[in-house]
């Protein structure tokens, strides 16, 4: 064997031994988990706000009458903060149900009447610093595409999209698949991937397990829960999909470590309602706040007025929903419920669940009325009565935004389908303005709206007198606004609401 | 007294955020402190290009996984792959042994023979890089030069020949690309990293709630899910109340 002959089977020993202490050092094979499912249909939503639609955010959150200061970099049209959220894409290919946390910055005022058809615009006009929902969907792809916003479906909370072109992402299939406790289920969501700029996410997946299923007085199921390790409120809008890679709902609610979940027939559901009207859907609404009788003790009826037999009675029979307040101007008011009265039955239908009572509310729908069977503590029997539901989009009517005008006490601009916030000087500096009140939103179908007044504008007096000059209504039939617009001094006049 | 002072000063620069101010002791001190200023300068500078660098986090869940991971390779590993293991481990040492003598033997009878080293270079003729492409090239050389060709001459030649493409490491910083997916899962066709675009820095605004209260708040640029941004904001289809 000559030198060149050893080398070369030194060299190939060298090459096994290799190979043979790699293979060694490789650890044992796992054991083979089974191949989670895709699901291409769970699309990303990217919802943008500008400045303007951060201070009706803002003003809605009831914290803000006035900016006393802003960044230097502020700019009412550049775009502020970015929501990233699930969204569903459904079996139209063009349809997606997400739940964006924000969407009450997109839509009117929140009490609507309720009627058969949806509210068009009276101008095709459209705001320059307005310029509706800016929302945009990404696909499984990662490819980013345009969607125009319709509406909210309030009784769920579902914002529902349309694609501006069909089958651009990736539609699954929704059927209304079976959910049962213990199942195994992947709830997907957005999530980051790099903190620091640019920001970069990917659709992550954590897995699940169906804890509990609640059905539907009237058949199906009404929602389930789901438990699940680092459960987080990021994680609602999330969609759980099945093993077979099936849709079985949306997140919509955290509880604790369990996610509740919006099953999927519900969700189709709520996009029939909002694409039939093109236009958000406000859910029924009585003004009451209560708990049912079967989830309170003794003591906690009694201190609602209530004799201890009597309640004793009622705590027995686990049936009713105890009405703790109830809002002025509600419709429960006005059909004269009281705080400690107890709701048995709707229709014919008894309750025992505060989500039966909710969902026989919603089968009702807004504007519907209800034949409830109540008893209260200093009436001995129970009786009928009927009341008027009416319609409410979000929380917001709630608010008692009229101790927000303060200097306008009696002028409620609200009431003409026109927000506002006040602008402390150094602000108005700052935006290229002059003190008063920035409007930022204006109703469409108010009149206001057709007199030209945009959000962006700055009032400054109204039919001559400073904003804050205003202790007193002003009666008028027409108001003049003078307004600041782009630096250009305007003067708009709107009619007066007919009451 | 003065190095006291610039000390604490000092400590107070440190801490600070970039771009955050200072206290009226320190804009006192660092008008009369020339040392201070241009540490403060200098401090600034870095923290400059240090903030521009980004950073590589690791996935929130990595500690747990690693940790998961060499408790089951400690563990979980089945009795015969572990017996396997160690066969081979002893297989390999042998081997390598066994080549050692053989390379030593080879090493004496080299000085034996000094002629054969002496024909060495005529046959290191490296090949052209354009002859032929790289993968076939290798093949051609060694039916052209078998009788000659040593490892040398393909360890030199072969940077030169191949179209040599830097593979991905093991090390590669995965973190920077995907999320955390927990238990491993991660779903086929659902792992594309995406940019989102969002402004560049937090707004912050200052406002009275028309109570009297004044406060400051910042909104983030990025919000996941469905984190409110603002306090007390609106609340969809709420509970209990209807």
């Amino acid at each position: 064997m000559n030198f060149r002959t050893t080398y070369r089977v030194g060299f190939l020993i060298v090459a096994l031994s290799i190979c043979v202490v790699a293979t060694a050092q490789t650890p044992a094979p796992a054991p083979k988990a089974p191949k989670p499912p895709a699901a291409p249909q769970v699309v990303t939503i990217i919802h943008r706000l500008n400045g303007l639609k951060m201070f009706r955010l803002l003003l809605r959150s009831e914290q803000v009458q006035s900016i006393d200061a802003l960044d230097s970099a502020f700019n009412l049209m550049d775009d502020v903060h970015t929501n990233v959220i699930a969204g569903l894409a459904m079996d139209d290919g063009e349809t997606i149900a997400a739940w964006l946390p924000e969407a009450d910055v997109e839509f009117g005022p929140p009490v609507v009447a309720f009627p058969a058809a949806p509210r068009p615009p009276k101008s095709p006009r459209v705001f320059s610093l307005f310029d509706g929902p800016d929302v945009s969907v990404i696909g499984a792809d990662g490819k980013q595409v345009p969607a125009k916003y319709i509406g909210l479906d309030a009784a769920t909370g579902l914002s529902i999209l349309r694609l501006e072109n069909k089958n651009v992402v990736s539609a699954g299939v929704i059927k209304d698949e079976p959910v049962n406790s213990g199942d195994s289920v992947l709830l997907f969501g957005p999530e980051p991937v790099t903190k620091t700029r640019p920001v970069l996410a990917r659709m992550g997946a954590i897995e699940g397990r169906v804890e509990n299923v609640m059905l539907a007085p009237s058949g199906g199921i009404a929602r389930f829960k789901v438990s699940a390790a680092k459960l987080s409120k990021a994680n609602i809008g999330g969609v759980a999909v099945n093993q077979a890679g099936d849709t079985i709902g949306i997140i919509d609610g955290l509880e604790g470590n369990e996610a509740s979940i919006l099953p999927a027939a519900l969700i189709k559901r709520a996009a029939q309602r909002v694409l039939e009207r093109q236009a958000s859907v406000p859910r029924p609404w009585l003004g009451v706040k209560g708990e049912a009788v079967a989830a309170l003790k003794l003591d906690q009826i009694q201190n609602h007025g209530w004799e201890m037999t009597r309640a004793a009675a009622l705590v027995g029979k686990h049936r009713g929903i105890l009405l703790t307040s109830i809002v002025p101007g509600s419709p429960a008011e006005r059909a004269e419920l009281r705080a400690g009265d107890v709701i048995l039955k709707v229709d014919d239908k008894d309750i025992q669940t505060a989500d039966e009572f909710t969902w026989w509310l919603e089968q009702a729908g807004p504007s519907s009325s209800v034949e409830f069977t109540v008893v209260r503590p200093d009436r001995p029997v129970e009786w009928a009565l009927n009341v008027k539901l009416s319609g409410m989009l979000d929380q917001w009517s709630r608010v008692n935004w009229r101790s927000r005008f303060p200097s306008m006490k009696g002028f409620w601009l609200i009431d003409q389908g026109i927000e506002t916030i006040a602008l402390k000087p150094l602000v108005a500096l700052q935006l290229g303005t002059t003190p008063g009140l920035l409007v930022v939103y204006v109703d469409p179908v108010a009149a206001a709206f057709e007199a030209g007044l945009e959000p962006g504008d700055v009032i400054q007096t109204i039919n001559g007198k400073p904003v804050s000059a205003f202790r007193t209504t002003p009666n008028s039939d027409l108001y003049t606004f003078e307004v600041v617009r782009k630096k250009q001094k305007r003067v708009v006049k709107v009619p007066a609401k007919k009451k | 007294m003065r190095k006291t002072n610039c000390k604490q000063i000092r400590r107070e620069l440190d801490e600070l955020m970039l771009g955050e101010a200072w206290s009226a002791v320190a804009t006192e001190h660092l008008r009369e402190c020339a040392e201070c200023r241009e540490f403060h300068v200098q401090q600034t500078k870095l923290r400059k290009i240090v903030g521009s660098l980004g950073t590589v986090e690791a996935p929130a869940d990595f500690d747990f996984r690693l940790r998961a991971r060499l408790a089951k390779d400690a563990s979980s590993a089945p009795i015969y792959w572990r017996l396997v293991r160690g066969g081979m481990v002893a297989a390999a040492m042998a081997v390598v042994v066994l080549m050692g003598l053989v390379v030593v033997r080879d090493a004496m009878r080299q000085g034996e023979n000094p002629g054969e080293v002496a024909q060495k270079p005529e046959v290191h003729q490296p090949v052209k890089p354009d002859q032929t492409p790289p993968a076939v090239r290798e093949e051609k050389q060694s039916d052209n030069v078998v009788a000659a060709a040593t490892p040398y001459t393909i360890r030199k030649i072969r940077p030169a020949q191949v179209d040599y493409k830097k593979r991905p490491l093991s090390s590669f910083a995965m973190s920077s690309t995907r999320a955390s997916v927990l238990n491993g899962t991660e779903p086929a066709g659902m792992s594309t990293a995406f940019p989102i675009d969002s402004s560049v820095q937090p707004f912050t605004v200052s406002l009275e709630d028309g109570r009297g209260n004044a406060k400051t708040i910042s909104v983030p640029t990025v919000s996941f899910g469905s984190q409110r941004i603002v306090q007390g904001g609106n609340q969809f289809a709420p509970k209990r109340d209807w």
